[in-house]
């Protein structure tokens, strides 16, 4: 075990330490005269607009994507174990699966085909009754909402099929009493299941803050950050900045680097919060 | 009574229409991305979508022919597969120590484990790509391997230590009366016990590195380029864009993940079950 361990700390640690070493520095692709500036890269980035626009849509991001996820996974979660036996929830989790199994590069294509102005089945029946091509991904925030919609799809659909499995392994009687007391079905969820299952549900959405600050993959393929800088999150500033427009590979890290403090706290939070269950 | 009961059952119908157009909507994408992949450009490039069409497999053939494509699938399969391999080589013991001879590090050591699999992948590989610079193996299969291998390792230890804790330890203990050895009880009767969860972590752990892109895509400029990048790279061609070539290339992508699914779901529903 201890050789692992190692290997793995070896793997996890040299990056992570090398990250804030590049970051204290002013390296840039292509150029050897590098040396230490300190803080000065975190320093830049508060007057950096690009930087504080980055943020916004980041910020902007996980408002859209986390509480449209939960509701999504919440809703189709009950319905499933309100209205399925046994045999159409095995069907219907392992379609709902699908789409979080899908490669983002896939999963990306599949929209960004479908939202064609011209071609897309999705933008079809705007076709049909305007007679004009839409495009969701030429607005600003419509382009944002349109790759947060791909997302939701991808996640909210598997998170459903968590809730079920949650709300499967909750015991019988408050529900059979709650039932007997006369209360009604959205009652009985919204009064007696879901406050059991706060707990998981509220490391769920920490999870998905997370996974939401990398969704890099999905606005690469579709929109680039654009139209504009207005779909540019934080991942996809520091990619151009280190590898698209300048180089500057110190600059990129530093913005790494407070990614990787924000993603410490909230992970350490969901750690804690599911040992002390 | 009666009108609450046909309120009832409007609501049941909604209910159930909900979860019928969530079904389609999990699925019709992909089935629509895998139906115009046997189509050619007119029958895509059409302002009503067509259901009725003569399929070609030319698509596929061009994929397949084209260099860069297999290239990037030959790339993907080698890269996956051994950083896999590695993951499970070196992760399942470290694993099955955590689950059986828990010390005092127990519980950081899983903490640093999961921990790796939330580290933002931006923040991984912008180091990684001045590291790799640096040794001269920047843009190589080697690393890319040792890259994903701090995937396929963290994850797969994440998802073995409970797998080994399902094992009963009456069964363990009877191989250590009939003589076995600490290392004939993992081999000869932990991993068998387990193996139906350790095949679905094992599995997690490909899709994981099999689907990763941004790594990929800062670690590699021509040779060492995986099959998602060759995949994006098509979709971001100009105007004349081959949407049917398109279409297959992202089906031929898509398919190993999605051959996973049966595996997949029975993990979810392991690990997901109720504890007693």
């Amino acid at each position: 075990m201890m050789p692992t361990i190692s290997v793995l700390g070896a793997l996890a640690l040299v990056p992570t330490l090398f990250a804030i070493w590049i970051a204290l520095q002013n390296r840039e692709l292509g150029r050897t005269d590098t040396h230490f500036i300190w803080f000065s890269n975190f320093l830049q980035l508060w007057s950096d607009r690009r930087f504080l626009n980055s943020i916004k849509v980041s910020l902007t991001w996980e408002f859209i994507t986390v509480p449209a996820t939960m509701l999504v996974a919440v809703l189709l979660g009950v319905l499933m174990f309100e209205r399925c036996n046994a045999r159409w929830r095995n069907v219907l989790a392992t379609l709902f699966i699908v789409p979080v199994l899908l490669p983002r590069v896939s999963a990306a294509f599949v929209w960004k085909f479908a939202f064609h102005p011209l071609f897309g089945a999705a933008t079809f029946p705007f076709r049909a009754l305007s007679g004009e091509p839409v495009d969701p991904l030429a607005g600003p925030v419509s382009a944002l909402f349109s790759v947060a919609l791909v997302d939701v799809w991808q996640w909210g659909l598997f998170f459903a099929v968590i809730v079920l499995k949650l709300l499967e392994s909750l015991p019988r009687q408050p529900f059979e009493a709650a039932r007997l007391d006369h209360a009604r079905a959205w009652e009985v969820y919204a009064f007696i299941a879901l406050s059991m299952l706060r707990g998981p549900l509220v490391s769920l959405s920490f999870v998905k803050m997370i996974e939401s600050l990398r969704a890099f993959d999905l606005i690469y393929v579709m929109t680039r950050g654009g139209p504009g800088i207005s779909t540019e999150t934080l991942d996809m500033y520091a990619f151009s900045q280190g590898f698209i427009e300048s180089g500057r590979i110190s600059y990129a890290s530093s913005m790494a680097v407070l990614m990787m403090v924000a993603t410490s706290i909230a992970f350490t939070y969901i750690w804690n919060w599911t040992r002390a269950k | 009574m009666s009108r609450l009961n046909m309120g009832n059952r409007l609501a049941g119908r909604i209910a159930d229409a909900v979860l019928v157009l969530a079904a389609l909507s999990a699925v019709l994408p992909v089935l629509w991305t895998l139906v115009n992949s046997f189509k050619n450009r007119v029958d895509i490039a059409t302002s009503v979508p067509r259901l009725i069409f003569t399929p070609t497999l030319d698509n596929y053939l061009y994929v397949l022919s084209r260099e860069s494509a297999s290239a990037g699938l030959v790339n993907s399969m080698v890269i996956a597969g051994v950083s896999v391999a590695l993951g499970a080589l070196l992760g399942l013991p470290a694993a099955y120590a955590l689950a059986r001879y828990p010390g005092r590090w127990t519980n950081d050591i899983q903490f640093f484990v999961l921990s790796i699999r939330f580290l933002p992948p931006v923040a991984v590989a912008i180091p990684l790509m001045v590291i790799w610079l640096e040794v001269g193996l920047y843009d190589s299969r080697t690393a890319l391997i040792v890259t994903y291998t701090l995937m396929t390792l963290s994850s797969t230890i994440w998802l073995a230590v409970p797998a080994f804790k399902r094992v009963p330890r009456e069964i363990e203990e009877a191989g250590v009366v009939d003589g076995y050895s600490k290392y004939a009880v993992f081999f000869r009767v932990a991993l068998p016990v387990a193996s139906r969860s350790l095949i679905a972590a094992v599995a997690f752990s490909f899709v994981l590195v099999w689907n990763e892109f941004l790594i990929a895509l800062m670690l590699t400029t021509s040779d060492a380029k995986t099959l998602p990048i060759v995949a994006s790279e098509l979709t971001q061609l100009g105007r004349d864009v081959p949407w049917g070539i398109l279409n297959a290339s992202v089906i031929l992508l898509s398919l190993p993940p999605l051959l996973l699914i049966g595996v997949l779901n029975g993990l979810l529903n392991t690990s997901l079950k109720k504890k007693d």
